[in-house]
């Protein structure tokens, strides 16, 4: 896909990785880079970063709007996100000195089973949430 | 609808610990940027399930919250890349001009939304997440 119709595509699955984002807490990066690679046709790497960098001005977007409904702490949520990029300096250095695809595949798994916890968890008759 | 006040929520930002955070979420924001970092995949798919299964967040304030620390953490990933020569500047612009106006769509939907739907879509998107990781 080129030319203007690659850029019609890019904003629509933009605003759809926006909803996700602004919905789910999340950057949106593992929609983003499939897609910039399979769709787009950029290298991963390319994807990758382009993906860091509009994560960015998203997050901030989704966090003023949830500020201003009253939702969640944005000075709390950025001192937690501080702490956090402490932990992702620290990975992606560990990351480059790992074997990459085992890992990989183990955390798939973990993430299934999570998921499908919240969905049994949000789908129990509410008597017995509480 | 708002959610009912009956749901698990600890919204403690008192702490006096490192920036003001209890020590338990010290350790979920290392801990969560830490497995970000080395698989390469966002924080909220790591932050969120922490905050609400361990820290025992309500599943709204775990994803405002998840939200928020990824502003310095995804400045921390351009920093550290270095990505200045790699970023495809067009389809950046493309993406970020739809994903701004989701952001606010979806910041809508997180407002208005029964926190246990909040908990099933969550849920339903990390299957989708654990099946995309799994073709890869």
């Amino acid at each position: 896909m080129t030319g203007a119709t690659l850029y019609v595509v890019l904003v629509a699955f933009g605003v759809l990785v926006g909803i996700a984002s602004g919905l789910l807490g999340v950057g949106g990066g593992t929609l983003m880079v499939p897609f910039l690679t399979l769709v787009a046709g950029l290298s991963q790497h390319a994807a990758e970063a382009t993906s860091l960098l509009v994560i960015l001005p998203t997050a901030i977007a989704g966090t003023l709007a949830l500020r201003r409904r009253g939702v969640g702490d944005a000075g709390f949520a950025i001192r937690f996100g501080i702490v956090g990029s402490v932990g992702a300096v620290l990975g992606a250095l560990l990351a480059l000195a790992l074997p990459g695809a085992t890992l990989r595949e183990v955390f798939a798994v973990f993430v299934g089973l999570v998921g499908l916890k919240l969905i049994g968890d949000g789908l129990r008759p509410r008597s017995r949430t509480a | 609808m708002r959610a009912s006040a009956s749901l698990p929520r600890r919204v403690d930002h008192s702490g006096s610990g490192l920036l003001r955070l209890d020590r338990e979420l010290v350790a979920i924001g290392v801990v969560g940027g830490l497995l970000s970092g080395l698989l390469g995949v966002g924080g909220g798919i790591v932050m969120v399930p922490l905050l609400v299964l361990w820290a025992r967040y309500g599943q709204r304030d775990a994803h405002a919250a998840s939200l928020g620390a990824i502003i310095p953490i995804s400045i921390a990933g351009i920093a550290t890349y270095g990505i200045a020569g790699e970023v495809k500047v067009g389809p950046a612009i493309a993406l970020a001009v739809g994903s701004v106006f989701g952001a606010r769509l979806g910041a809508g939907l997180l407002a208005r939304l029964d926190e246990r739907a909040l908990k099933s879509i969550f849920g339903a998107f990390l299957v989708g997440v654990a099946m995309l990781m799994g073709v890869r």
